[in-house]
């Protein structure tokens, strides 16, 4: 990989100073780019380095070797009850988002539109928002017990705060001169809700959804090593009751990779189809 | 036929204290159908105020207003503002078709028209962050004639624009109202501006009283760089230079919005 970092000397004819300049800003570019991922594979190797010496240190039972790790999650994959138990983890990590965001989006909506309702709901949200993920867990499954809508209550309750605050900082942000100009063209509110206030909230309740993903599907399958019958948690569950550690691990891996996966496919994806208005989603776009 | 008839328009705007601001002071005009009336005046005389009250966006104190449709029932109206007011998640073309009752094939085909007529026509499915100052602003101008209005109110379309693009603007928006002859109350502080676009300028002055009523017998189109424009702006300038003085002698806070 090195040798392609370095750039050798142009050998090339001389050209004429613009292009000149135009393939040199290339070149640094490329250059930028070969480095950026030389220093991001040096950070995988560094992980790679402190776990197998830190498994090395404590002795594999303890702490398996990656390679030990990868086994197991290649025998996971393969036996066929992974796609059973991550769409189940999916599924409820969503269905928890659903149900946040019919509940906070209306919240948010009141709060961003009324000065008395944002008084009504600022306090309540605010703490509903500093309530620590395990206590929502935790207090789900005595609610629900062992099924899968404690899982999805533990979601919907650590996301709908989010929801809500985001949502009416989005309303609160809505444009005034767009709403004039569509009274003085005499629109009606239900047209300057759905043509004005609606697209104004969606970015930010996007930048919601994925800061809410990030912790939701950890607090999922918190939930389902506590009480569930299925999913990524309860697999981890059962893996550590058969003290198998790199089972656990394995679970765990996989379960980063999958979930990184859809944050960076399916929610940055869907990000910049519905903002392709923005300027800069253009530009990343392009 | 007189389009908009305003009689006896008052407005006064409570400080909060024992004083009042009084914004307009009694103030009477007609205007008459497919005319282009500019209100001018310096800043503070209450014209953006008065384009606000007939528009219905602001009340007013005292006296009426009455809006009369050549079709019968209620009159349209159209308005262009200071800044384009896009829906930025929205294409021209349905930001075109946003304000309109219908969206009917004729409708369409009369949105698209307009936008030729701006000449963005081939713009139609960019977004209003894909085009610059003065293509939106013409967007504006375009969806404004579009809902074909019995009364076109502009509000100082071109103050944030740059002087050549305004001044392409301004004979691009006399084209459009030369095809269309709607009826049309431009507000501006612009003095050269309103001789290049109107066939009557009101002059407001410091309190909300009308100063002078002018009448402008050019033939059209006019650019800048005609003669006769030239000696006018001239001429008319001149005249409102004691006005300046007044607006200098007695400044009248402009009203925060």
């Amino acid at each position: 990989m090195t040798d392609q970092l370095v750039m050798g000397p142009d050998t090339g004819p001389s050209t004429p100073a613009a292009p000149d300049r135009e393939a040199a800003a290339r070149r640094t570019a490329r250059g930028r780019r070969w480095r950026r991922t030389a220093v991001l594979a040096l950070g995988w190797v560094a992980i790679y380095a402190v776990w197998e010496a830190t498994s090395w240190w404590f002795g594999s039972r303890l702490l398996p070797r990656p390679h030990e790790v990868l086994q197991s999650a290649i025998e996971i994959i393969e036996t066929g009850n992974f796609v059973g138990d991550f769409s189940a983890s999916v599924l409820k990590t969503f269905a928890g988002f659903g149900v946040a965001a019919l509940v906070g989006a209306p919240i948010g909506y009141a709060m961003g539109r009324s000065r008395y309702w944002r008084a009504f709901f600022h306090d309540g949200v605010t703490i509903a928002g500093t309530i620590p993920a395990i206590v929502y867990a935790v207090m789900s499954l005595i609610v629900f017990g062992l099924s899968n809508l404690g899982p999805i209550l533990a979601v919907a309750l650590v996301s709908a705060p989010y929801v809500a605050l985001n949502v009416a900082e989005g309303i609160r942000g809505v444009d005034n001169q767009l709403i004039t100009m569509s009274e003085a063209f005499g629109r009606t509110p239900r047209q300057i809700r759905r043509e004005v206030l609606v697209p104004t909230i969606v970015p930010f309740v996007f930048a919601a959804i994925r800061m809410c993903f990030a912790v939701a599907w950890k607090v999922e399958a918190l939930t389902e090593v506590f009480g569930g019958r299925s999913g990524v948690g309860f697999q981890i569950r059962t893996e550590y009751q058969l003290y198998d550690i790199s089972a656990v691990l394995a679970w765990m891996v996989l379960f980063i990779a999958f979930m990184l996966v859809i944050e960076r496919l399916v929610l940055a994806k869907a990000e910049s189809r519905l903002l392709a208005w923005r300027p800069e989603e253009r530009g990343a776009a392009l | 036929m007189a389009v908009l008839t305003v009689t006896n328009l008052s407005k006064t705007f409570n400080l909060g204290t024992a004083r009042e601001s009084r914004i307009l002071d009694d103030i009477s005009f007609e205007v008459s159908g497919q005319t282009f009336v500019s209100i001018v005046g310096p800043s503070g005389c209450g014209k953006s105020t008065l384009l606000n009250i007939i528009s219905g966006v602001e009340e007013h104190t005292s006296g009426d207003i009455t809006l009369t449709s050549d079709a019968g029932g209620p009159a349209r109206m159209g308005y262009v503002f200071q800044d384009p007011r896009l829906l930025p998640w929205r294409s021209v073309m349905k930001n075109m078709m946003y304000v309109q009752d219908d969206q009917s094939r004729d409708t369409v085909a009369r949105a698209e028209r307009y936008l030729d007529m701006v000449g963005l026509k081939k713009n139609a499915d960019f977004y209003p962050g894909q085009l610059s100052g003065g293509m939106q602003q013409r967007v504006g101008i375009a969806r404004a004639f579009a809902v074909e209005p019995d009364l076109l109110l502009m509000d100082e379309p071109f103050s944030h624009l740059d002087a050549i693009t305004a001044r392409g603007l301004r004979e691009q928006l006399q084209d459009i109202w030369a095809q269309s002859k709607k009826t049309v109350v431009f507000v501006t502080h612009d003095v050269v501006e309103a001789v290049e676009l109107s066939d009557r300028i009101i002059v407001l002055q410091p309190g909300g009283l009308i100063y002078e009523d002018i009448t402008i017998d050019l033939p059209r189109p006019r650019r800048q760089s005609d003669k006769a424009v030239a000696t006018l702006q001239a001429d008319v300038l001149a005249r409102l230079e004691t006005l300046k003085a007044m607006a200098a002698a007695e400044p009248v806070a402009e009203p925060v919005a």
